[in-house]
């Protein structure tokens, strides 16, 4: 009788287990695969486009300085963003030093951002099979995410948004934990604190992964202990930063120092805003019109699906994670960073794909052949729209190459300039590390930025710019005429020795004429 | 060399904290796991015979109570033998007259030992013992009537050897530490003992345990010098290889009282940690099969001693960090052992919370605040009671200190209402 009853339950635990492993495979290899392509679409002429920019040089600089134990800044750090985005990137740095050394630093040190971006391509896919889309869906959103010539564009940049973005994907992913494990509710909250301390507007999406755990643990009787569990990740690993502060007692605002509160309220409160984004020439407008400039599609489409998206009760989570950062975007009168929208492309591709999801349910093609029809057309029609766009915006990603003046100008200043053993040079953060890789004396590598606005770098320059031998002049230390005097001076009382670039983007290196009056 | 001291310090109160913290919530895992460690429905039948022994000392004013509530159980087979000592007339007083009630169900034993204790007085009365399976309840006791049928059930069930059911503190309201005290026995009934049944290595707790009376007679009964026989009895038969089932129903949980002192829960708290340190001298242990098994039973048996030695060694570390000069990064490892001590804070709360919709009690906001304020004195009696009692066992102080009973849980709603 036992054998008997025994039998049959053996023989479908056989055939069960291999099958979920299988199915487990064919997730593994199609979003492996699709991440690949899209890996390999990233870094062809990574190094070349788009053109290096101030921020990724800082970044770089940063994370040079944590990693040959400088500090968290290689200026004072003055608890501008939180560090540990940069302290990853210090973590990778081993992997552009391997594949592309002697490049111009910012463009080389992309090669480390890969590994990041692969980790987001794979747990938009996760994260859309952990929402019980189908495979198909998931593989769309990883595309739609990995392709749109936007991504493309900011992906390829060292910014700090693209770490937050993988920590906080990761949070998600772990918030809709299949076996709603304690473990992984904690964890997430842990992620959610990480991605925060990599950039601090991150947090903005938080809301959703507490939205994704509300809808994974309802009906369950552990659904308290999860949220015990991911406020306990989220408080505890995140109080680290303040404790920081606080140990080096900068946590409260005082004279003669830096402070964590001080840099948060100029961050909330003086900091001048970029304008609305709906009135024309503001900085937001500009902005948001450079984005669009690089892909419509994305940005458009992901709208509207994500304000359809909150409807839907599978797809509210990301969608959530989509409507604030919008929200938070268009709020009128705010500072919004360049790279704000690095944070909100995953949660865009993913209501995209889940609403063409919801879309093909709701018309049920296998009704009748007409609805075959309509469904073809509709997807001719959205490829025929999407795809001439991408071609264009991917192959300028693929094929530019808006580098050259600044690798040409780091090769000059390694190998050419003049008695440079005792220089003192004013850089732009671009050039900055090519200029201490290079064996210039670290402090006299100086940031231009810091010339009028750091106290302790005027200091080392008793005669003003006076004590300046040579300036990088690029378009990042133009950018803003007359305010900074010192930075005016150089360029008004020097000549240049060497120049590179079209007349729009000069970088030219000038000696100081000390002796004029 | 300080800060390589102080960072390696750091990490071993974390390992130690967060493994601890990671298998107090053994039950909370999956929703799966919290199912798992709940009694199945039972089936009615009532096919096992219980001896139910009930030792009592200085205890005439609750015997009469839980005896009498034993006797409303719905189980069919099960026999009473209260235990008394030739020296205590007054509760031999009491057990006598309830034992004339019912003369056939209640049988008195007296206990001749000059020593008592605990499981001496267990031992007396295992050979008058004729139910199938042996269970043991303190005099203060209150015990559910439909326990026994599910107990009945689980050993038919699950051929278990041993079966031990959920205890549980429930006087939360009548002092700052009674509210740690009730906590404790939640996390430690509703979680800690099931990842115990489940790794096969399982100190017993000290009442509503169940054993099958052969079993408990092939391993000679109690240990009648041990000060944790309980402990001792659960490290032997799981040495032995004994099927041990927990289950934790809030529904027929037993109910007991706090020590009505901190003096009392020190005496008591001393007693059980010198009772686990006299299991671990003792090495039964070291029979168990597995790798895994030795070292979690080292860990368990030692595991209070470590336990009260990071409550005070980590607020240390961190004061020692924020006052003495070192350097940022080592000062913020010695607060990585925070971490999980802060989150077994956080838990604790939401316990707090699941304990009052269990038992259907009021918590108030100021239980909350008495929690969070209570923790670090809490964790300092805990600490004196764990060197009080290597203190007692290296000085040979052996005898068993008694904790006294009022009653407090008898009618927990009237004194919180009150409260």
């Amino acid at each position: 009788m036992t054998t008997t009853m025994d039998a049959p339950i053996e023989v479908t635990r056989l055939i069960a287990v291999p099958e979920r492993v299988r199915r487990k495979r064919t997730d593994l290899y199609l979003a492996g695969g699709l991440t690949a392509v899209v890996l390999f679409v990233l870094s062809w002429n990574i190094t070349g486009f788009p053109s290096a920019s101030d921020d990724e040089g800082t970044y770089l600089a940063q994370s040079w300085a944590v990693q040959h134990g400088v500090g968290l800044a290689h200026y004072t750090y003055w608890y501008d963003h939180p560090p540990l985005a940069w302290i990853q990137l210090a973590g990778l740095s081993w992997v552009p030093a391997l594949l592309a050394p002697g490049t111009l630093a910012v463009a080389g040190g992309r090669i480390a951002m890969l590994p990041v971006v692969a980790t987001s391509l794979l747990l938009v896919y996760a994260i859309c099979r952990r929402l019980g889309l189908a495979r198909w869906t998931a593989a769309l959103a990883l595309l739609v995410y990995g392709l749109s010539p936007l991504s493309l564009t900011m992906d390829r940049q060292i910014y700090l948004d693209s770490f937050a973005v993988a920590w906080m994907l990761g949070a998600l992913a772990l918030a809709l934990s299949p076996r709603k494990h304690l473990w992984h509710y904690a964890a997430a909250g842990a992620a959610t604190a990480l991605a925060v301390l990599s950039k601090e507007t991150m947090l903005i999406a938080a809301p959703a992964v507490l939205v994704a755990m509300w809808q994974n643990a309802s009906k369950t009787s552990t659904r308290p202990w999860a949220f015990g569990g991911y406020l306990s990740g989220l408080v505890l690993v995140g109080v680290f930063y303040p404790l920081y502060a606080l140990l080096r007692g900068e946590l409260f605002p005082g004279v003669g120092h830096v402070s964590l509160i001080g840099a948060w309220q100029f961050q909330l409160m003086s900091r001048s805003g970029s304008g609305s984004v709906f009135s024309a020439g503001s900085g937001s407008y500009q902005l948001v019109h450079s984005w669009l400039y690089y892909d419509t599609v994305i940005l458009l489409a992901g709208l509207v699906a994500t304000g359809v998206a909150l409807a839907v009760r599978r797809l509210r989570a990301p969608a959530v994670a989509a409507a604030l950062l919008t929200l938070v975007a268009l709020r009128p009168g705010g500072y919004m960073p360049a790279m704000y929208v690095v944070q909100v492309l995953p949660f865009f591709a993913i209501a995209i794909a889940g609403m063409t999801e919801e879309a093909v349910r709701r018309l049920n093609p296998r009704r009748h052949w007409w609805r075959w029809s309509v469904l073809g057309v509709v997807v001719a029609l959205a490829l025929a729209l999407v795809l001439p766009r991408w071609y264009v915006g991917d192959r300028r990603a693929l094929v530019t190459d808006d580098n050259a003046a600044y690798a040409a100008a780091a090769t000059y200043l390694r190998h050419d300039l003049p008695d440079r053993a005792g220089a003192t040079i004013v850089v732009d953060d671009v050039l900055w590390l090519d200029c201490v890789n290079a064996g210039y004396q670290r402090d006299r590598v100086i940031w231009f930025y810091k010339l009028d606005l750091d106290p302790a770098v005027a200091a080392r320059l008793p005669a003003g710019w006076r004590d300046v031998d040579y300036i990088v002049s690029t378009p990042a230390l133009r950018q803003d005429p007359g305010t900074l005097p010192t930075v005016s001076a150089l360029l008004r009382n020097s000549t240049a020795i060497a120049s590179y670039g079209p007349e729009s983007g000069r970088i030219e290196i000038r000696r100081v004429d000390k002796e004029k009056p | 060399m300080a800060a390589a001291i102080l960072i390696l310090v750091s990490l071993v109160l974390a390992a130690f904290a967060g493994a601890t913290l990671w298998w107090t919530m053994h039950a909370w895992r999956t929703p799966e796991t919290l199912a798992s460690t709940r009694f199945a429905a039972p089936d009615g039948d009532h096919r096992l015979t219980f001896s139910l022994l009930v030792p009592a000392r200085h205890e005439q004013a609750v015997l009469e109570h839980t005896v009498t509530r034993l006797l409303e159980s719905s189980h069919e087979g099960c026999e009473i033998i209260v235990i008394v000592g030739h020296d205590d007339p007054e509760t031999a007083e009491v057990a006598h007259r309830v034992a004339r009630t019912e003369p056939g169900r209640i049988l008195v034993v007296t206990d001749t030992n000059e020593q008592k204790n605990k499981p001496r007085a267990l031992n007396t009365a295992l050979p008058y013992c004729r139910g199938d399976v042996v269970g043991v309840f303190d005099a203060e006791d209150q015990v559910h009537p439909l326990l026994l049928e599910h107990v009945d059930h689980a050993f038919r069930s699950t051929g278990a050897d041993v079966v031990q059911g959920g205890v549980q503190l429930i006087n939360f309201q009548s002092s700052w530490y009674s509210l740690h005290n009730c906590l404790e026995y939640f996390f430690w009934f509703r979680s800690r003992l099931h990842l115990h049944a489940s790794k096969g290595f399982i100190p017993l707790g000290g009442n509503t345990v169940f054993v099958r009376t052969d079993v408990l007679r092939t391993a000679n009964g109690w240990d009648g010098t041990c000060l944790a026989e309980d402990c001792d009895l659960g490290v032997r038969l799981s040495s032995r290889g004994a099927k041990v089932v927990v289950a934790y129903d809030s529904s027929i949980v037993t109910k007991e009282e706090t020590p009505h002192s901190v003096l009392g829960l020190l005496k008591q708290r001393t007693r059980w940690n010198q009772g686990f340190l006299q299991v671990y001298r003792k090495g039964e242990w070291r029979r168990l099969p597995g790798l895994g098994q030795r070292m979690l039973a080292r860990y368990t048996l030692t595991g209070p001693f470590l336990q009260a030695f990071s409550g005070i060694a980590i607020p240390l570390g961190v004061a020692l960090a924020l006052w003495a000069s070192v350097p940022v990064g080592v000062a913020m490892i010695t607060f990585v052992p925070v971490i999980p001590m802060a989150a077994n804070l956080v838990f604790q709360t939401v316990g707090l919370r699941d304990f009052g919709l269990q038992y259907d009690l009021r918590i108030r906001w100021h239980h909350y605040a008495r929690l969070i304020i209570g923790a670090f004195p809490y964790a300092l009696v805990l600490a004196v009671a764990a060197l009080r009692a290597v203190w007692r066992e290296y000085t040979g102080k052996r005898n068993w200190e008694l904790t006294a009973h009022t009653g407090a849980h008898l009618n927990p709603a009237v004194e919180a209402s009150a409260a």
